[in-house]
């Protein structure tokens, strides 16, 4: 699931090991979880009128070739056209309680809103290079589309030294490719901001409802172009056709467990009941008897 | 309440159970004391409705799922405004497990601190609000919740709410997240300690009226609006002879997850049943036991006023000077009555295992109904 338009710039991959054998450690991809996606726009919104772009650090965990970013905070920081700068104690006292909630993350990269790249980022690129030594630092920059002319979206970069005299403000970034990734128990809850009117007070049985709702338009749909396509009306898509046979054909196999399976949901559902009122009537019981 | 002065009254909000000493309170020292009461109208207005930005619902969602055994808890911040409680930022707390409990306090005391502080210097709001739980299969009700509510609401300007959010029940596709606060009765209660049975009876509280329920709903500001718009809307791909299934993808393409037939979750919420009736009964017992100790030692005592009397009557009826009547309660001490606040919520464990057991059978029910009817035609 890329998280911008996709660009035709060519991608890093794994290649060969360094020569004493040991696992190269360029990351190669990113993923990041929503939660830190939106407090980095949250931190776009709180930023005073003099901050053009705001900068903060990325939180989370790396393998071998790609790197997981979990979390995010803000970072104090001003830019003038003289000068660039960062606070550093904020920036370490910040991670020193994040880690007492979390202890498997660490400081993974940075990230600025503001799409452009320039020497005060090579800067702060070296300076974060620094704080995840070994390792590379990761860049992020996203871009929140409120700019004219720039649509939104979220760019990762990797730095390498560029040049004939490699010095801190001077380093190129090669992007690699990002994607949002988030639990499977989580998707309930990102849905829920997604679907403009949600109430929160939605019963199991109105989800299952509007489900069920979507799953019967879809088929309706689908119904509407393949009757049409009988009559002649119009040329079937091949590809379609294949398409649809492959998944609505499937059948579910006719069993008698199923009825045992019905008997047992019952049961449950009774029981259920049944210890609901048992709990209220105690509960009254209680209030009754004299002390 | 209206505190003599807004300062005082935001650094009364933190809410360190114990005296650590606040730093940095901020100093909106513009209004002078004298009208602060006139100003403070905001305290007057009840809540009415709790707004949830969907970024503290990402971040919840984040760390409960992320918090392994223990339950995961952390601070809401925000504003109250206007009737409408907005929270708009949200931090974990961390854990305090396996130290003792004056060390423990003090460390999530200096945690909150710092981390307020921290907040407040990139512009964040720096305001508690309330607090937040995770929990799992629906049963919330234990005694660091309402301890912590009810410090809480002492101590915040509105009183605190405590979110709850279902781990289980977000797993199963419906993500939910409820806003409760402590009704006032159970507060009186709480505030006299009196759990006996005659404080219930005077209270009329039983396990439904401890918590009230506060209608909330989801606020997401215009940015992210148009982020998640974005994140949604399909591209198509630029190959002319992809499959169907490929052809189209965005980032965030909607999941079906709560279609799935299956009963993973039925058995362990039996279990978890079980296991809280036998509590309850556990805990009764231990209630009827005490109930019968007292009443022995009541009876004793009577028996004993009796006697005195009876031997005063007859020292009358012979002339003598009668004994004097000793106090009773120096002699047999009589244990107090039990607080049956522990039953009372181990009641409400029950009643919250068995309706989310309920309503987990009940949409299984109408799923297996669907499979067959799609199939069988």
């Amino acid at each position: 699931m890329p998280l911008s338009a996709s660009s035709s710039a060519a991608y890093l991959q794994n290649t060969s090991p360094t020569p004493n054998g040991a696992p190269s450690t360029r990351p190669t991809s990113l993923t990041i979880h929503p939660s830190a996606l939106f407090s980095i726009l949250d931190h776009y919104l709180r930023r005073t009128d003099a901050q053009h772009r705001v900068i903060g650090t990325l939180l989370g965990s790396r393998t071998d070739s790609s790197v997981d970013v979990k979390a995010a905070f803000a970072v104090l920081h001003s830019e003038t056209d003289e000068q660039v700068a960062v606070d550093m104690d904020y920036h370490r006292a910040m991670y020193d309680l994040c880690t007492r909630v979390r202890p498997n993350e660490t400081i993974v990269g940075w990230y600025s809103t503001g799409s452009d790249l320039n020497t005060y980022s090579a800067l702060i690129q070296n300076f974060y290079s620094q704080e995840t030594a070994p390792h590379q630092a990761v860049h992020v920059a996203l871009d929140t589309g409120t700019e004219g002319g720039k649509g939104a979206g979220v760019k990762a970069y990797i730095s390498s030294p560029v040049g004939v005299f490699p010095k801190p403000e001077n380093c190129v970034f090669v992007p690699i490719p990002c994607e949002l990734r988030f639990h499977e128990a989580e998707r309930s809850g990102l849905d829920l901001l997604l679907s403009p009117n949600a109430s929160l007070a939605q019963t199991d049985l109105d989800v299952l409802a509007s489900a069920l709702t979507d799953v019967q338009n879809m088929l309706n749909r689908v119904l509407a172009y393949v009757q049409s396509v009988l009559r002649g009306e119009i040329v079937g898509d091949k590809a379609v056709g294949r398409y649809l046979m492959d998944v609505l054909g499937t059948g579910v196999e006719e069993d008698g467990g199923w009825t045992a399976g019905l008997q047992d949901t019952l049961m449950v559902t009774y029981l259920a009941n049944l210890v609901r009122s048992q709990a209220e009537v105690s509960a009254r019981l209680a209030l009754t008897s004299s002390a | 309440m209206a505190a003599p002065s807004m300062a005082a009254a935001l650094a009364a909000s933190l809410p360190a159970p114990q005296a650590a000493p606040t730093p940095a309170a901020p100093t909106y020292e513009a209004i002078p004391a004298s009208m602060s009461k006139a100003i403070d109208i905001e305290a007057e207005i009840p809540l009415t409705c709790v707004q949830l930005d969907g970024m503290v619902i990402t971040k919840i969602l984040k760390h409960s799922r992320e918090a392994s055994s223990t339950t995961a808890h952390g601070l809401l911040l925000g504003l109250d405004l206007d009737g409408i409680l907005e929270v708009s930022n949200s931090f974990a707390l961390p854990n305090h497990t396996n130290d003792d409990d004056e060390k423990a306090t003090k460390s999530i005391g200096r945690y909150q601190a710092s981390m307020l502080r921290s907040l407040k210097e990139v512009q964040g709001d720096d305001n508690v609000v309330g607090f937040y739980q995770a929990t799992s299969l629906g049963a919330f009700f234990n005694q660091t919740l309402i301890d912590t509510q009810a410090i809480h609401q002492d101590r915040l300007r509105h009183g605190g709410v405590v979110i709850v959010h279902d781990i289980s029940q977000t797993a199963r596709g419906n993500a939910s997240f409820r806003a409760f606060k402590l009704t006032p009765s159970f507060m009186d209660a709480y505030r006299r300690a009196n759990f006996s049975t005659a404080g219930l009876v005077s209270h009329r509280l039983t396990f439904s009226s401890i918590l009230e329920e506060i209608p909330l709903r989801v606020r997401t500001n215009a940015l992210l609006n148009s982020y998640l718009n974005m994140l949604v809307t399909p591209s198509t791909s630029s190959f002319s002879g992809a499959r169907p299934g490929e052809a189209t993808t965005s980032a965030l393409s909607p999941s079906y997850s709560v279609l799935d037939i299956g009963n993973t979750g039925l058995t362990k919420n039996l279990e978890q049943v079980a296991e809280a009736i036998d509590n309850y009964r556990t805990e009764e017992g231990n209630v009827a036991y005490l109930s019968r100790q007292i009443a022995r030692e009541k009876l004793r005592a009577e028996t004993y006023v009796a006697k005195r009397k009876e031997e005063n009557a007859r020292r009358v009826a012979q002339g003598l000077n009668p004994l004097p009547e000793e106090d009773v309660s120096r002699l047999f001490r009589i244990p107090p009555e039990p607080s049956r606040l522990e039953s009372m919520l181990l009641l409400g464990q029950v009643d919250a295992y068995a309706k989310s057991l309920e309503s987990n059978a009940g949409t299984g029910l109408v799923k297996m109904y669907g499979a067959k009817a799609s199939s069988g035609v």
